[in-house]
């Protein structure tokens, strides 16, 4: 497992680095309408006819599954991260995979969710 | 005395001809000092594993039905919702602060012949991302572009 | 004529044939505005308790052998003005490292993880002496002279959180030098180099938590160095699935 996870780690680590930059950048747009501005009623908040129509050609469904999957890689390797700061060295081989598998759970799923669109 | 570290923290392969005692943490670690701004970064993974799920579950309801996509949004009304909405958006902007501030230093010298750009123009090029492509998908969530 | 300034030094001790495990001891000595927290030490030593042992040398920052916490910051005390601490002044054997004796640690694991980056030019043929010297030019100089400014003081390491946790983690200085060579254009060892990067003390074991250049007193920007050598071993890594290295 350890080899196994020396092995992906530039990968892991490419996606989680692009999970912070390209991630945050999207999330704070989200964040602003989706997240705060429509519910208090200062935009109109999205109707289905139209967040389908955005998020059903091939840009919206790219934006939207990066939306999901990038913060899930950075949210999973800092979640490691944190474990291994509390001290858990030596279980990150266990630790690790899980958080890993939670974040590559959620990106099949996001693959999905956008398909289905 | 202070925290332990890990037992083998810095060991040599060998151990030397005296007992030695065990390493410990650095006091201020984890929250005091410089490395709260540090621990702070890190806990935003938990947020952004949250946040994950959470865009998900919107467009997953998309793809399901207008009742269920409709419902979703409506859910974010609650108070509860929006307040959670906001202190993300405060920790967002803090992960790409902070992101920002070292991402300059992390690009190496030279790729092959390629020399990346001098740091200010760098922090000029994230900001300016950052705050175009917010602007830009806020006017399409908001209905005012497309 | 005004009274001298006293200051209380509570410094750990540690005697493996004494103790189970570290205590303090307080010490108030008179000490001199000029003063760093080096010369306290010293005088504390010299003066007052023989048996108190620590490191030091060049008193100029130079050696890298004086390496302390003070005030839980792992600090140079030959660098560090004693007028910038309050009247009571903690002293502790630098955080991270086994205590060989009171504020004297164990470096050996340090020296095994700095051979381990092959710190030195590796050419995959040695030029002959008649060749005449290799030529550098300024710029080339440029790209990793910060990075060769480390005087192995390991403050660095004291202020890691991942050295605090795990044990393989190759640790900033260590990197850093390793670094160091893979960009000086009279190396050829960086593919050397990245596999050790990227072995059991990996480099992307590094959180960027940034501490080592907050505490670094040669301006090395260790936390430069890692996060620059993830990237050049993702670039390796990139590589190597397009064209893997034969006869290796």
């Amino acid at each position: 497992m350890q080899g196994l996870l020396l092995k992906l780690e530039p990968l892991i680590w490419l996606v989680f680095g692009q999970g912070i930059m390209l991630g945050t950048i999207l999330l704070t747009g989200w964040l602003l309408v989706v997240g705060v501005a429509a519910p208090l009623g200062l935009v109109e908040p999205l109707g289905y006819e139209r967040a389908h129509a955005l998020g059903s050609n091939l840009i919206g469904r790219l934006v939207l599954f990066a939306l999901i999957v990038l913060p899930l890689w950075k949210g999973a390797h800092h979640t490691r991260h944190i474990s291994i700061d509390m001290g858990g060295g030596d279980r990150d081989a266990a630790v690790a995979p899980l958080l890993y598998a939670l974040a590559g759970f959620g990106t099949l799923l996001a693959a999905l969710a956008v398909i289905r669109l | 005395m202070g925290r332990p570290a890990h037992p083998q923290a810095m060991a040599p392969s060998r151990p030397g001809s005296t007992r030695t005692a065990p390493p410990e943490l650095p006091g201020q670690f984890p929250f005091a000092g410089r490395y709260r701004g540090y621990t702070l970064f890190a806990w935003t993974g938990v947020l952004y594993l949250l946040l994950g799920f959470l865009v998900l579950r919107v467009v997953w309801a998309l793809g399901e039905s207008p009742q269920a996509f409709d419902s979703v949004i409506a859910s974010f009304r609650n108070p509860l919702y929006i307040v959670f909405h906001l202190l993300a958006l405060v920790g967002v902007c803090f992960v790409a602060v902070r992101f920002f501030w070292l991402f300059p230093k992390a690009q190496p010298p030279r790729i092959g012949p390629a020399k990346p750009p001098p740091q200010p123009v760098i922090l000029a090029m994230l900001y300016g991302l950052w705050i175009g492509v917010t602007l830009l998908l806020s006017a399409i969530l908001a209905g005012v572009l497309f | 004529m005004s009274e001298q300034q006293k200051k209380t030094f509570v410094v750990t001790r540690f005697d493996p044939d004494v103790d189970e495990v570290p205590k303090t001891q307080s010490y108030k000595i008179p000490v001199e505005p000029d003063w760093k927290v080096l010369d306290a030490l010293n005088f504390i030593k010299d003066n007052v308790d023989a048996t108190l042992s620590h490191r030091w040398s060049c008193r100029m920052a130079v050696c890298g052998s004086c390496g302390m916490m003070v005030d839980g910051e792992p600090k140079l005390t030959c660098k560090d003005a004693l007028s910038d601490y309050g009247d009571t002044v903690e002293i502790a054997p630098l955080a991270n490292f086994p205590v060989i004796r009171d504020l004297v640690v164990e470096l050996e694991g340090f020296m095994e993880k700095f051979q381990s980056v092959k710190p030195w030019v590796i050419r995959a043929k040695e030029l002959a002496v008649e060749e005449g010297t290799t030529r550098q030019s300024p710029e080339e100089l440029a790209e990793f002279k910060q990075f060769s400014m480390c005087i192995n003081c390991m403050l660095c390491y004291s202020a890691c959180p991942v050295v605090a946790n795990e044990p393989h983690f190759l640790g900033p200085a260590a990197i850093a030098l390793g670094h160091r060579y893979n960009l000086d254009s009279r190396d050829e060892g960086a593919e050397e180099r990245n596999e050790v990067f990227r072995g059991e003390g990996t480099v992307f074991s590094c959180s960027f938590a940034n501490e080592c250049s907050e505490v670094c007193p040669k301006n090395v920007d260790p936390a430069a160095a890692v996060n620059q050598a993830k990237f050049n071993a993702v670039i390796d890594w990139a590589v190597g699935l397009v064209l893997p290295r034969g006869g290796k």
